[in-house]
């Protein structure tokens, strides 16, 4: 056989060009694991750690908030919160499916969470808190689908005291991007005040959030901890305002609208400070459900409004001691000066009705306050002129904002003619001074300026600054009224409650003295034999009352409005004596006759009005 | 013994041992422990196997081949309706506790069968005729494979035929016309024949920030495994990347990157030379040979062991698009490893019998 040598040395040539090329591939990827690993390694390496180290929010308890006597009105109880990862969200889409099968809320809503959350990609946001039991089970089973979610244990506000101090505490909410960007401390989706307490005193009750560094790995479980930096939880603070009294307050004008004031007349501190009607404050303790948002703001009766600063109502015969203590003061009239009332007076030739059809005869200025009569205030508001009025309601806080430390306060008005060619577009005319003497007309008031305005008539004549904690006032502004003139209008107010003829006489029988004024403001024009409990609820008069006690030193002013409540004496006044009666110990029970005057939407069987005369008010000590 | 390439086994070992070590790594990692076991069952395995055909006679293995050949055909046939669907293909035989991959093996085969139809051909340049065989003979199996369906292990039989080929001589005219329908060929897969995640794959690798979260995920991981190694590694089995479970794949396809970032670059690229050793050892071999068989045996050997290297490196660097093709020796799977230890066993017979006279 013979072995014929093959010629391999073309194959090996081309095996060369292979190995030529591989030695140049090698060549590359050690290149390039040079660059990776020796020029590039600290970027690598911070990527590494981002990816095995989350950063958690530590939410600092809220501060607890105690009324004057140390019962709370405030604290924080335990709740589990859903953080979201949105680095690690792989399918937004799916993502938020789940959430929306979990019931957090409805999709859109989970949608915006979710958006919400993706605008500040590195940190986690809080996506719901409150988490039930079985929403956290589902969350940590399928923690391995969802790595970019994670329960988280925090707390949630608490409002042991309830719907009675809604307004008070106010409402917490979502930071805003705008309040993020001008605080450092502040973390996207976490809570903080948006009125009320919570709100005035975010700096003292909010804290500083913590943070916990923990190592995780790609499923999102916690491996363990890094590092931990604590949380500072909020500071206490403490309210000047009697949770007892509020809740008296609230009790008293369960299924009514309006509101209820009631300050320290000697350095403004507020006692008592109620709109009804009210809503659940824990709506409000954590991520907002809008479903329940919508129909709170949609609700006509306006829920969310806080009355007791926000809603204006004309004074009516409420004005008249402020009146009279200007007209004293400014010597329009004295003490001795007396009115003949007839029941009836025509000025500028348009007869001006008192509320007493047959007429008070000699009306003394302290007799005009105890009987409420229209006539004397007519005369005074003639003799004085808009301009003396209006200076007069301005000297004791009217028109102006009493400066508590709660937002949204309204101003009110005291009307002058350049209010009146710039608001209304026509000139003042000279009748309506003659309303606005007796509180009706363009003449408003907020119930906190009431109480503000008869502090100083009753605390020897200093305007306070109302406010809900202690070193939360200012120094009291004198307003220069003799006190000899308060002393005039003070008897008159007693005589409203101890006088024979007074207007509220009925709570003569009190264990407690207390002295007021009854106020009755016009929604519609009276009509002539027309009962107010005939007419339709919202067409009735509000009901206003202010009262004080002890009457010799007082230490509590108290303001009530009723909205269409019809009736002072009978409806507002017994709230009033309630709760000063309850100030001083004693327990009273007084049926308001609340049935006649429920709001439709607060009894679903409306009880058709009696024909009947105004119970009068039963106290028994 | 002493006519073996010993140069190559002071390769290999270091290269087997780094393979223990990354298995029992990632074992912990992935809470699999039995991983780890199996896996050095199979490095002994195939240690055994590597000598066993060191010492066969690579020229009677080679008349053998269309034997060979037939018999991993009717097995990749008998795949398709036989063996169970696991992870959507029909790529595993289940024995007991073991998986088997007949597709690697088949490769062997493949290799063998086309360096025996080369050998046949003594001309300097190939004729039309024969690059066809040749092509038909790679195809085959291959599609078999494709079918199954495990594109990974289907284009590693493509340097099968890129090797045959150039080293038979192909005309450089047949070269281009070969270039050009393999783009339309390619042109074609990409619209009817690749799945939607594979085009994100080939598109993410092209643009890496097209979807972070999505395809790019592995890539990325991958590199922020290599990257974060630093010069001297974050210390065997410390590597946050791998023992927390970010590195996706990391006991088979990117298992490179784990050694990157446990090692460092001191660590990777000292298994870098090593592969390059073995791979410099295998072309060296195929030089050395006698005859044209062993030759093309040895060369394809190399040529297969090298891209499929070089490749699933690439890869883990972020040169190359993430193809599912994993690294020889290193990454975990029994079938895989025995296969790559039968191809260089076979080097070892072409190497030890250089001299032998018929």
């Amino acid at each position: 056989m013979i072995f014929l040598r093959d010629d391999l040395r073309p194959v090996r040539r081309r095996t060369v060009v292979f190995l030529a090329c591989f030695v140049l591939a090698f060549a590359v990827i050690a290149f390039r694991l040079f660059s990776l690993q020796v020029v590039q390694a600290p970027y690598w390496r911070s990527l590494a750690e981002n990816n095995r180290l989350r950063r958690l929010p530590l939410e600092a308890p809220r501060g607890l908030v105690t009324d004057c006597n140390g019962q709370v009105v405030m604290d924080n109880r335990p709740a589990f919160q859903l953080l979201l990862f949105p680095e690690e969200m792989k399918e937004p889409e799916r993502t938020i499916q789940f959430l929306t099968r979990l019931g957090l809320a409805e999709e859109g809503e989970v949608r915006a969470r979710v958006a919400r959350a993706q605008r500040t990609s590195h940190l986690p946001s809080v996506i719901a808190d409150n988490l039930s039991w079985a929403q956290m089970a589902a969350v940590a089973a399928h923690r391995a689908d969802f790595q970019e979610l994670a329960v988280h244990p925090a707390t949630r506000r608490a409002v042991p005291a309830g719907p009675a101090v809604a307004h008070l505490v106010g409402q917490l909410g979502e930071v805003s991007p705008a309040q993020l960007a001008a605080d450092s401390r502040l973390r996207p989706g976490q809570l903080v005040g948006k009125s009320g307490i919570e709100l005035s005193y975010q700096e003292v009750l909010g804290g500083v959030p913590g943070n916990l560094v923990v190592v995780v790995d790609a499923l999102g479980r916690q491996v363990s901890t890094l590092d931990e930096e604590p949380p500072k939880p909020g500071h206490p603070l403490t309210l000047t305002v009697d949770l007892e009294l509020q809740r008296e307050a609230a009790k008293a004008m369960a299924g009514l609208v309006g509101s209820v004031v009631g300050i320290d007349p000697r350095d403004g501190a507020v006692r008592v400070l109620l709109s009804e009607p009210s809503f659940d404050p824990d709506l409000f303790a954590g991520h907002l459900e809008p479903a329940r948002w919508a129909s709170l703001v949609a609700d006509p009766l306006k829920p969310l409004q806080n009355r007791a600063l926000q809603a204006l109502y004309p004074p009516g015969s409420t004005i008249k001691p402020i009146f009279a203590a200007g007209a004293l003061a400014d010597g329009v009239r004295t003490p001795a000066q007396s009115v003949y009332c007839t029941g009836t007076s025509t000025i500028y030739g348009h007869p001006y009705r008192c509320w007493l059809a047959g007429g008070h005869g000699h009306v003394s200025l302290e007799r005009g306050i105890e009987v409420s009569c229209d006539t004397f205030f007519y005369r005074l508001a003639f003799d004085a002129g808009l301009t003396r009025l209006a200076a007069w309601a301005r000297r004791l806080g009217l028109g102006e904002k009493t400066g508590i430390e709660l937002a949204g306060e309204m101003a009110g008005l005291v009307p002058s003619d350049e209010w009146s060619r710039r608001s209304r577009g026509h000139p003042w005319y000279a009748g309506e001074t003659i309303s606005v003497g007796i509180g009706q007309g363009p003449i408003l008031v907020t119930p906190l300026q009431l109480a503000v305005a008869y502090a100083a008539l009753v605390n020897g004549g200093f305007l306070v600054t109302p406010h809900l904690v202690p070193e939360g006032g200012k120094p009291p502004r004198p307003t220069g009224i003799d006190p000899a003139v308060l002393a005039t209008v003070r008897r008159g107010m007693e005589r409203v409650v101890a006088g024979e003829q007074g207007t509220a006489r009925r709570l003569a029988s009190l264990p407690v003295a207390i002295a007021g004024k009854t106020g009755t403001s016009q929604v519609m024009r009276k009509k002539e034999g027309v009962k107010w409990q005939e007419l339709p609820w919202e067409q009735r008069h509000h009901a206003l009352f202010v009262g004080y006690a002890p009457p010799a030193e007082p230490t509590l002013v108290v303001v009530a409005v009723v909205e269409h409540g019809g009736d002072a004496s009978s409806v507002a006044a017994p709230i009033v004596a309630r709760i000063l009666a309850k100030a001083f110990g004693h327990d009273v029970e007084i049926s308001t006759p609340q049935l006649l005057l429920a709001n439709p939407s607060y009894q679903p069987e409306p009880t058709p009005p009696s024909g009947g005369p105004a119970q009068l008010a039963e106290v028994r000590p | 013994m002493k006519r073996l390439d010993l140069a190559m086994f002071v390769a290999l070992l270091p290269i087997l041992v780094c393979s223990h070590l990354l298995q029992s790594s990632t074992a912990r990692a992935l809470a699999q422990p039995a991983y780890a076991s199996r896996q050095l069952l199979w490095l002994v395995l195939g240690a055994v196997l590597l000598l066993l055909f060191a010492f066969s006679d690579y020229r009677l293995l080679l008349r053998l081949a269309p034997l060979f050949y037939v018999a991993a055909l009717l097995a990749l046939a008998a795949m398709l309706f036989l063996a169970p669907l696991r992870a959507g293909t029909r790529s595993w035989l289940v024995l007991g506790p073991y998986t088997v991959q007949p597709s690697e093996f088949a490769r062997i085969a493949a290799i063998l069968a086309a360096a025996a139809l080369g050998a046949r051909h003594q001309k300097e340049l190939l004729a039309g005729r024969t690059a066809l065989q040749l092509t038909a003979v790679v195809a085959a199996p291959a599609l078999l494979v494709a079918l199954q369906p495990d594109l990974g292990v289907a284009l590693t039989f493509v340097p099968i035929l890129l090797a045959v080929l150039w080293l038979g001589g192909l005309p450089w005219r047949t070269w281009v016309v070969l270039a050009l329908s393999v783009l339309l060929l390619a042109a074609a897969a990409w619209l009817w024949y690749l799945k939607p995640y594979q085009r994100e794959r080939i598109l993410t690798f092209l643009e890496p920030d097209r979807a972070p979260a999505g395809a790019g995920y592995q890539q990325r991981q991958s590199r922020i495994a290599v990257g974060s190694g630093g010069l001297t590694g974050r210390g065997l089995r410390s590597g946050t990347q791998s023992q927390l479970r970010f590195l996706p794949a990391q006991d088979t396809d990117f298992i490179f990157a784990v050694w990157a970032e446990e090692t460092g670059f001191v660590g990777s690229v000292f298994l870098v030379l090593c592969y390059a050793t073995v791979a410099l050892r295998l072309f060296a071999i195929a030089l050395a040979a006698r005859d044209r068989g062993g030759t093309l045996l040895a060369a394809t050997v190399a040529v297969v062991f090298t891209t499929q290297t070089l490749v699933n490196m690439a890869m883990v660097v972020g040169l190359a698009p993430t193809t599912g093709i994993t690294l020889p020796l290193l990454s975990r799977g029994g079938s895989s490893l025995l296969a790559t230890c039968i191809s260089l066993g076979l080097a070892q017979s072409v190497w030890r019998l250089r001299f032998a006279n018929l």
